[in-house]
């Protein structure tokens, strides 16, 4: 009977759950489309030949891998005289964070096709915009897919962090549950099916496409 | 054709060859041997400026080339192919040899597909077409390379080692088909130690060592009666092997 009336309790509270979804969802969708930006820039950067870009790139990417998300979300809504909406802090750390990780798939990427592809598409009279076009980016497209799409899995997650500067996305929400009904067990495991619904095909969809592609080439 | 004259090339502060003097007719079939570091690679490699020059000058068909020159155009000329086939792997052998025609010469798909289909029965793989490289034994994929060279119409062909990547029993097969190439008056600049195939092919025979053309001569009276010390020495080692 407790049992039960916890549950429909809790069932009443989904569409309360629910509500976090789009603060998750968007968190993840812009930080992403940011980070992906940055860290194409990023990448660039460090494998470029001016050495003040690569130094820049290279501290960047240390810095952002070697501190703690948690600590950076805080630094930035608490910390920096920026006077922004906790939303606001919260897409500018993650999307900070993101390119790092980012950055390094892309650059590992570019830097995985051989130099030979390059050569052989000048032999056959391209210039180099077109070689870029039609044989070096495609390729470096289809290697930095899968791990990228592994790196959204990663910053999907990451958005529950954003709870400690009181953004009310999916976990957030899961706590308010558990506090009101005293049962923290069900809207915690709600929480993390919703998230698993996203996480579970991303990652199937990443592993398919890097089979496919070793089998490509 | 093609004319160098003084042509240098260092690498930092390593030489790898200093002036040399080359010339190729249209026609004409060339073949260079030499040990392994003499800089064989890079001196052929320097005629389509896929490397720059240090210093010295490339002339082709009359015309001097520098890093300033319109290289697409001049290297849509002359083909390459390379020891390590350098296919692209995300294109299938067809699109491979297409996608040149079609994106540089600005071809229609129907009229590409046409003159790839001719070149790629001509290398004997027109059943493969659909295969990507992964799926290609190491002779198909020389071949394929031969015939996306082909494709573009080059009047001239460098070929660098292009048997020295493959398994024994798939050697045949891609000589042959540059044989083929050469009987048909196809003009081509040939890296190789293949000795028959040398003397079956070559006009001339180019020995390049310690940073020059060392000697010159037919490929038959080369290996018969080498002039210098060095051709001898070489030609012992390979010979050895
Ligand atoms: N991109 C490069 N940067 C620096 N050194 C290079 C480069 N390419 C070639 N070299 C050096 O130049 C020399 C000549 O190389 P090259 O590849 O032209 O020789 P090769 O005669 O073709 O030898 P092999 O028979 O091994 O192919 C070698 O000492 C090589 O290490
Ligand atoms: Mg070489």
């Amino acid at each position: 009977m407790h049992l039960w009336h916890n549950f429909s309790a809790i069932w009443r509270s989904v569409p309360f759950l629910l509500k976090g979804l789009p603060i998750t969802l968007s968190l993840t969708g812009l930080s992403g489309l940011i980070g992906i930006g940055i860290g194409l820039a990023l990448a660039l950067m460090k494998i470029s030949k001016n050495k003040l870009f690569r130094w820049f790139a290279l501290i960047y990417i240390d810095l952002f891998r070697g501190t703690p998300l948690l600590l950076q979300i805080m630094i930035v809504y608490y910390a920096l005289p920026l006077n922004i909406d906790a939303f606001s802090a919260a897409i500018i750390a993650l999307s900070l964070n993101a390119a790092a990780y980012l950055a390094e798939i892309f650059r590992a990427g570019i830097e995985s096709i051989s130099k030979g592809q390059m050569e052989a598409a000048l032999s056959v009279g391209m210039n180099y915009s077109q070689a870029m076009r039609y044989i070096i980016i495609p390729q470096t497209i289809r290697r930095i897919i899968p791990p990228t799409t592994n790196e959204i899995v990663a910053l999907l997650k990451d958005t529950s962090l954003v709870m400690v500067i009181g953004l009310a996305e999916i976990v957030y929400k899961a706590k308010q549950i558990g506090s009101a009904t005293a049962n923290f067990l069900t809207p915690l495991m709600f929480a993390a099916i919703l998230y698993l619904i996203f996480t579970i095909p991303l990652t199937r969809y990443a592993e398919k496409l890097e089979r496919r592609f070793s089998r490509g080439d | 054709m093609i004319r160098t004259v003084n042509l240098t090339k260092k690498f930092g502060n390593l030489l790898v060859f200093e002036d040399v003097n080359f010339k190729i007719e249209k026609g004409e079939r060339v073949v260079i041997i030499g040990p392994s570091g003499a800089g064989k690679s890079t001196f052929i490699r320097c005629l389509n400026f896929l490397e720059f020059p240090t210093s010295g000058d490339v002339y082709f068909e009359g015309k001097r080339i520098d890093k300033n020159s319109n290289l697409p155009a001049i290297r849509q000329r002359i083909g390459m192919v390379f020891q390590h086939f350098n296919l692209f792997p995300h294109l299938t052998a067809l699109q491979n040899v297409t996608i040149a025609p079609i994106k540089v010469k600005k071809m229609s798909e129907k009229e590409a597909n046409e003159i790839a289909m001719y070149y790629l029965s001509k290398v004997g793989l027109a059943d493969r077409i659909n295969h990507y490289p992964s799926q290609l034994s190491g002779g198909e994929k020389q071949r394929i390379a031969i015939a996306r060279a082909l494709a573009m119409k080059p009047d001239l062909m460098l070929f660098d080692e292009p048997t020295s990547a493959l398994d024994v029993e798939m050697v045949k097969e891609v000589l042959d088909t540059i044989e083929k190439l050469a009987f048909e008056g196809m003009t081509m600049i040939v890296v190789t130690h293949e000795i028959s195939f040398a003397k079956e092919v070559a006009d001339r025979l180019i020995f390049m060592a310690d940073h020059h053309i060392v000697e010159e001569n037919t490929p038959s009276e080369f290996f018969a009666h080498p002039r210098t010390e060095r051709a001898k020495k070489f030609l012992n080692k390979i010979v050895n092997i």
